[in-house]
């Protein structure tokens, strides 16, 4: 296995320090190298040019390049040697700019000893290199959007649109979700049903989209690219082929009334139904817990479309894809006692407001007190009902509720000039494009502002009353009222919850669903090939919904056009003769992709190879493909080799912050002792305790590692796996004798140079106190007498 | 009145940090039984505490008329202990022996009655003046009132057995 070295002179961004020609010797004279050469730009097409010739004349089968970061010219070099016909997986760089030549600048000969390691470091591992090869799967083409709200009707569409199939789930007889249930929209007061009425038509027309209403998802098994779901749909008691939507003939006849639900409580259905008469499907439904059964509709039916004896169909998918769009529920306003929803007739909710105000809605349009029936003069509405209140565990602002209750104010003021209207809030927040014009119109139509959280409402004879302190002149007030319209907050749909399991989401702790990076990727999931759009994901208006739904689109359209998933081969994989089918490796995935179907399987399609199962693993069966076991160790020996300085560091970094937060430290010249030879990996879970204590055991001093910060974890949670390991292999360290403090976690992200340089030189400090490692042992040998001499030699793994 | 860190570190400490989080709604003031009487309200009381103004917040006589009935508490959306901070001020206040008006009349009651066996009321209103002035003009236009209807007795009347008085109550405060 010849191997080639070729030590990069980077003009002099790397020769200006550190000695190029004495680390090409030093190069040449380790085990395996057969050509060692320093290039003054290894990356430019000669330096590359070089390294091909040389695969040619010396049939150099790996290759090691000491340079840059890997996170900077990694791909650069696969794809030159993959061009000379080699593997690109057998390439290893050493970064002695970043993390070496740039940070250590005034003082050349120890930067160069580390230099001399970390090339040492990256030969032994590139002798353990195996070629890899990058796998690609057939993937199904189709995808599930579950939900057919505003959210999941635009994701449905622009799918279908770019020739996805897709499945567009839906748990209630109708698509359209709460926005088809609203009166105008803000903040420019059009039609809700009118915009969103043709899209639920177009969902329900369109030859790629295949509609399945009032059903439920039961299972999801496989990864991205191959899910299969099982769900199945419940019978709605009329044949959806039959029904011509008529309603009348069935309905008329129906003897049982129940409040609607789609009017919130306020108007009655028959047990017979159609959700709206913009439905869609546009078919009846029979709702079996109000149905007493006499048949009449059977009767009634022209087109004999009411069929009693259907049963629940169980449907079966397989989809590359799924997109969770499952929404918000109301929060249930008697849960606020202090303001007698659900006791006094008059206190109503907002959305119970948005149907009075819809022209098709159980009055018609017009506003009135429930109590009465009279068109109510004197309206009081309340904001944060059920949002940012701690004593109903809802923290958060709704977000939308402001300018809703501003729109509804504005819509009331217009219907009837005359009736006062009042808005209690606290904050009014009209962020977005047009809101706050918004807000400057309803003052102009004279709608009254308090500045007031209402703390009560009571009830007197037929009156309702608000006490509050009008916070902006210090009085606290009794005001009568009409009508007090609670402004309900958002909250996740409950039924999501079961889904959000089934596909092992995570939940914030404002309990709707967390996206994968709180910033740069709004509309996926942890999961591979899971995406969650519109207020599954939080409360949001409707742009923002359909935005989400359209960039989820977009990402699946990304995932899946070509047919098939080419794997990144940096996975784990089970040696089946040592696993004990402990399942501890199935917990901590945090994606899911490994299964116990004994022994344990990896799902390579999900895996994303941070490794912390690799380190979990008590029998060491799970290794991982790209860093394994062998090579890191093979890493932590060339590092302790030589331990030519005091204290010596072995720093395990993750790739996605601390490591980038240690070349930040290089391209800001930010300068630190030279006493770290650091190891990649790809996240802080990787990092097996057996790795700490062969370093240690083999004379290092000390042990850090770093990842990214508590929360912020690429992989979800890896770097609390970490910290729960650290803190056990520090009981284990007290054990044998050792000072617990050899070993250090830290956290950083990748815009944190001067953070990691600042805990690096902190930890030197730290190990200079404690002395070079035995020190201790020593110690206690002396106070514990000659008697009890228990060493720590020997005590590695 | 400059801002007085301290004094907003010590309510913190008391009353909990969350009283930072206060959005200053009035929902405490609002739920409030005594909240007529009180001023400044229990929710402007809050701000004093965080702006640090030391003499507002502890000489009022808001603090000595909330009967804890924990409203406030119960229905506070940032979930602050109103009460709690009330609590504080009043324990702040004993330790700055600043006394509120019903405290201070408690006293002089209490003495003369050790002094007497019962009320001369020419003197208690005199000594309540003196010690405590801001509250005893509000009672002068109702005495100015009564005086000429003869209904303060001028004199100082003592009762017997005053010893045995002294007795009963030395033996209550005690307890």
């Amino acid at each position: 296995m010849p191997l080639g070295v070729y030590v990069c002179h980077c003009g002099l961004n790397i020769a200006g320090v550190l000695n190029v020609e004495e680390l090409k010797s030093f190069a040449l004279k380790l085990p395996g190298v057969a050509v060692a050469r320093d290039l003054p730009f290894s990356c430019s097409d000669i330096g590359q040019e070089q390294i091909q010739k040389d695969i040619a004349e010396y049939k150099l089968d790996r290759i090691v390049v000491a340079a840059c970061s890997p996170r900077l010219h990694e791909p650069t070099f696969r794809r030159a040697i993959a061009k000379a016909g080699l593997n690109p997986y057998m390439l290893e760089m050493a970064n002695i700019r970043e993390q070496c030549s740039w940070v250590h600048m005034d003082q050349p000969a120890m930067a160069t000893q580390k230099a001399k390691d970390l090339i040492r470091m990256a030969v032994a591992k590139a002798a353990l290199l195996q070629p890899l090869e990058q796998e690609s799967i057939p993937v199904s083409k189709d995808v599930l959007v579950i939900g057919g709200g505003v959210a999941g009707i635009a994701a449905a569409l622009d799918l279908a649109d770019a020739g996805l199939h897709v499945f567009l789930v839906e748990r209630r007889p109708t698509i359209g979700g709460h926005m088809a249930l609203l009166t105008d929209v803000f903040p420019t007061n059009d039609c809700s049903i009118c915009v969103l009425g043709p899209k639920m038509s177009e969902v329900f027309n369109h030859p790629d989209i295949t509609l399945i209403t009032y059903a439920e998802i039961l299972n999801i098994e496989g990864s991205v690219g191959n899910f299969q779901v099982t769900g199945h749909r419940r019978a709605r008691f009329v044949d959806e082929k039959l029904c011509k939507g008529c309603i009348n003939e069935c309905a008329s006849v129906c003897p049982v009334e129940v409040p609607n639900e789609y009017d919130f409580g306020i108007g009655k259905r028959k047990a017979i139904y159609i959700p709206y008469p913009q439905a869609v499907p546009l078919v009846a439904c029979v709702d079996p817990k109000a149905c007493i059964g006499c048949a009449r509709c059977v009767e009634a039916c022209p087109a004999e479309a009411v069929k009693f004896e259907q049963q629940p169909q169980e449907f079966k998918l397989n989809v590359g894809a799924i997109i969770v769009a499952t929404g918000w529920q109301p929060f249930d306003a008697t849960r606020k006692e202090e303001y007698g929803f659900g006791r006094y007739r008059d206190v109503i909710t907002t959305l119970q407001m948005e149907r009075m105000l819809n022209a098709s809605g159980p009055t018609k349009g017009d506003v009135v007190r429930p109590s009465t029936g009279e068109i109510a003069k004197s309206i009081a509405i309340l904001q944060c009902v059920g949002s940012r209140d701690a004593t109903v565990g809802n923290i958060y602002c709704s977000r939308i509720c402001c300018m809703a209750s501003l729109k509804n104010a504005q819509l009331v003021k217009e219907k009837y000039p005359e009736t006062d209207v009042t808005i209690y809030y606290i904050d009014i927040r009209a962020c977005g494009e047009g809101y706050e014009e918004f807000y400057v119109r309803a003052q102009k139509l004279g709608i009254n502002f308090v500045r007031a959280r209402v703390s009560r409402i009571d009830r007197v004879d037929k009156d309702i009353y608000l006490i509050f302190e009008d916070t902006q002149t210090g009085e606290v007030k009794r005001v009568k009222h009409d009508l007090a319209v609670l402004s309900v907050g958002l909250e996740p749909d409950q039924n999501a919850e079961v889904l959000g399991n089934l596909l092992g989401l995570s939940r914030r702790p404002d309990r709707f669903f967390e996206i994968a990076h709180p910033k740069m990727r709004p509309v996926e999931a942890h999961i591979d090939g899971v995406f969650i759009a519109g207020c599954a994901s939080g409360p949001k208006e409707i742009p923002i919904s359909i935005a989400q739904g359209s960039a989820a689109a977009a990402k699946a359209i990304k995932l899946l056009h070509k047919g098939e998933l080419e794997l990144e081969p940096t996975s784990a994989y089970v040696d089946q003769d040592l696993c004990a089918e402990c399942k501890i490796c199935v917990e901590v995935c945090p994606k899911k992709a490994i299964s116990v179907k004994s022994p344990a399987y990896v799902d390579e399609a999900a895996c994303k190879g941070c490794g912390s199962c690799a380190a979990a693993c008590p029998k060491d069966a799970i290794n991982m493909r790209l860093f394994s076991d062998e090579q890191i160790l093979a890493q932590v020996r060339a590092a302790t080799e030589e331990t030519s300085e005091f204290p010596l560091i072995v720093a395990f970094l993750c790739n996605w912050c601390s490591y980038g937060a240690a070349d930040l430290a290089g391209t800001s010249r930010i300068q630190y002792p030279t006493n770290a030879r650091n190891i990649r990996v790809m996240c802080s879970a990787r990092v097996d305790p057996s790795f700490v204590l062969e370093a240690l055991r083999r004379g290092a001093d000390g042990v850090l590692i770093a990842g990214c910060r508590l929360g912020e974890c690429h992989y979800r949670n890896g770097n609390y796996q970490a910290l729960q390991r650290v803190n056990v292999l520090k009981g284990v360290l007290e054990k044998i004798g050792l000072d617990p403090g050899r070993v250090k976690i830290v956290w950083c992200a990748a815009s944190e140079g001067e953070i990691f340089a600042r805990d690096l030189k902190e930890f030197i400090a730290e190990l200079k106190a404690m002395g070079p490692i035995g020190t201790e042992l020593e110690k206690t040998k002396v106070e514990a007498g000659d008697g009890k001499e228990k060493t720590a030699e020997g005590a590695g793994p | 009145m400059a801002a007085d860190e301290e004094f907003k570190q010590e309510v913190l400490r008391l009353a909990g940090p969350e009283v930072l989080t206060c959005i200053q709604c009035g929902t405490c003031s609002a739920s409030c039984p005594t909240a007529h009487l009180m001023k400044p309200s229990i929710r402007r009381l809050v701000k004093h505490c965080l702006e640090g103004k030391k003499e507002e917040a502890l000489r009022n006589e808001t603090i000595w008329l909330c009967t804890s009935c924990q409203l406030c508490t119960v229905r506070c959306p940032r979930g602050i202990r109103p009460k709690a901070v009330v609590t504080a001020l009043k324990e702040l206040a004993e330790r700055e022996k600043i006394k509120g008006k019903d405290q201070a009349y408690e006293e002089l009651f209490q003495r003369q009655i050790k002094d007497y066996g019962r009320i001369a009321e020419i003197l208690l209103s005199g000594e309540f003046m003196f010690v405590f002035p801001q509250g005893a003009l509000q009672s002068m236009e109702l005495g100015l009132e009564m005086a000429p209807k003869g209904k303060i007795k001028l004199a100082v009347e003592k009762i017997r057995g005053r010893d045995e008085v002294r007795r009963i109550m030395e033996e209550l405060g005690k307890g």
